[in-house]
């Protein structure tokens, strides 16, 4: 095991509120969400993990499990495979099987076998957005799931996919601003990200602002 | 289309532009003493940026001098010695070089040609050292001269070749595979970055000299005004920008850095975004920066 100090980033003999802080820190870093749909998504688990074990070990047993178990089970919920068993019952084998090349990371594959399929649905314009997007073709990308959601405006999964593609740019935006970056109106920025934050809670059932 | 990775120098601290200066210098002394002095004109501020990551995620052996430079005779500044900051200075020689050839392709220009002679011995011998490597730079260079020829329509696929070539760059054997595999994605996307920002700078140039531009034939461009233009495209181009940006800097994340984060950190997360930013919307964009 690595020196647990080190994966957390703190000095050796830090207090347990420090040990605390920086591992609320790494977890959020290193979430699942953060790296869905990216190619590093498992290296990014393994840095979680052991970003656990190291918290478990500095915290003693009993503290540790249960955060990490916390995480853990978050963890299971946004796991990739589970997605696709729950929305992509609904398509055809072809379709699944294009869904498990795209999640063992198989790009190649997936976008042979999707170019063979002749339905040209939402499901195909998603996949393949899903597919540009490990390529690294962002825009492409966009451009296809925004056909996808065109097309079945009820599916949540299209519409989830394109919220966190846009969320991901004004997360590396946030980002700089809290290193002491600013661009300009800085207000405007702000309702606008209200208002997202607003929309993104509602379309997962939630509510932020409840008057509107 | 190099130069575009570069720190926001107010939001570093002076060590820290201290340290940064220390790695800049070093590649440009690097290739001085191994290359010949009148190379040193080559050095980008993306050499420095290689130089300081491979050196934050490798242990190394360091050495640090105070010296007099040609350039700033009257002072003495930080450089640094140690084997990335060599690496560093071949790949720029070797970048340096192929962007040369480009140029002379382009519009064999004199300047392009007394370049090329000049750096032709020096590219032979790194070369024979570097030979896959170069290799792959080769061929991606030439199906991204391939694409333009034939007015490549999407931004995406344009700017392939180049995000492979910078993956390449990006990747250093001696690491382990999931390092590697990490760099790869970062160089990529980086890569990508350059291409395209290099794109939205560069328009006016091509619209008037008519040559290729990626952004010109994605977005059909039909010889209408030019800021009305850009306006059109600013969001879908700097969506893409920024994706690329947010995907490096998770890479980033998961390298285990750690000398030199601040600077890395204020380049991928502060540098490259105003830059993006100047670009986009042309604020006050100082052309030709100078060298620090």
């Amino acid at each position: 095991m690595k020196n647990p100090y080190e994966v957390l980033g703190i000095k050796e003999g830090a207090s347990e509120e420090e040990i605390k802080r920086a591992y609320r820190e790494l977890v959020k870093k290193y979430h699942p969400d953060q790296y869905q749909d990216n190619p590093l998504s498992k290296l990014a688990e393994e840095k979680l993990r052991e970003v656990n074990e190291a918290y478990e070990y500095l915290t003693g047993k009993g503290n540790g499990a249960k955060a990490t178990s916390g995480w853990n089970g978050r963890n299971a919920s946004y796991s990739p495979n589970q997605s696709t068993s729950s929305y992509g019952s609904g398509g055809s084998d072809s379709f699944a099987q294009v869904r498990m090349y795209i999640n063992n990371g198989n790009i190649l594959q997936a976008e042979s076998l999707l170019e063979t399929i002749s339905i040209k649905n939402a499901e195909w314009f998603y996949l393949r957005g899903l597919i540009f997007m490990k390529k690294g073709w962002y825009n492409e990308a966009s451009m296809n799931i925004k056909q996808a959601v065109n097309m079945d405006p009820t599916n949540f999964e299209y519409r989830n996919t394109l919220n966190r593609m846009n969320s991901s740019n004004n997360m590396y935006r946030g980002n700089a601003s809290y290193r002491g970056y600013n661009s300009s109106p800085s207000f405007c920025d702000m309702c606008t990200f209200l208002w997202c934050s607003d929309t993104m809670c509602e379309c997962c059932g939630g509510d932020l602002i409840s008057c509107c | 289309m190099f130069g575009y990775i570069m720190p926001e120098k107010p939001e570093l601290k002076i060590k820290e532009f201290d340290m940064y200066r220390a790695y800049y210098c070093g590649v440009c002394k690097s290739i001085g003493r191994r290359h010949g002095q009148i190379k040193r004109m080559t050095l980008t501020y993306d050499a420095a940026f290689l130089a300081l990551l491979l050196c934050s995620i490798l242990n190394v052996e360091t050495k640090v001098k105070k010296e007099r430079c040609m350039v700033h005779p009257t002072k003495k500044s930080f450089v640094i010695y140690n084997e990335i900051i060599d690496y560093s200075s071949d790949i720029n020689i070797i970048l340096a070089y192929n962007n040369i050839i480009d140029k002379w392709k382009d519009d064999k220009s004199k300047i392009a040609l007394v370049g090329l002679v000049g750096l032709k011995r020096a590219y032979k011998k790194l070369h024979s050292k570097y030979s896959t490597k170069c290799d792959i730079i080769n061929r991606r260079l030439e199906e991204l001269s391939i694409l333009e020829k034939n007015n490549c329509d999407s931004m995406d696929a344009a700017a392939e070749p180049f995000a492979k070539l910078m993956e390449e760059v990006l990747d250093y054997e001696k690491l382990d595979d999931n390092t590697r595999q990490i760099l790869r994605w970062m160089g990529y996307n980086l890569g990508k970055w350059i291409y395209l920002i290099d794109a939205f700078d560069d328009l006016e140039d091509d619209i008037k000299n008519s040559s290729y531009n990626p952004l010109l034939s994605h977005f059909k461009y039909n010889g209408n005004d030019v800021c009305e233009f850009k306006d059109n495209i600013k969001e879908q181009v700097e969506f893409t920008l920024l994706y690329c940006l947010g995907e490096a800097s998770k890479a980033f994340q998961l390298l285990a850095a750690k000398e030199n984060k601040e600077i890395l950190e204020n380049i991928l997360y502060i540098g490259m975004l105003s830059k993006t930013d100047k670009i986009l919307c042309q604020r006050s964009c100082v052309k030709g920066e100078k060298s620090i």
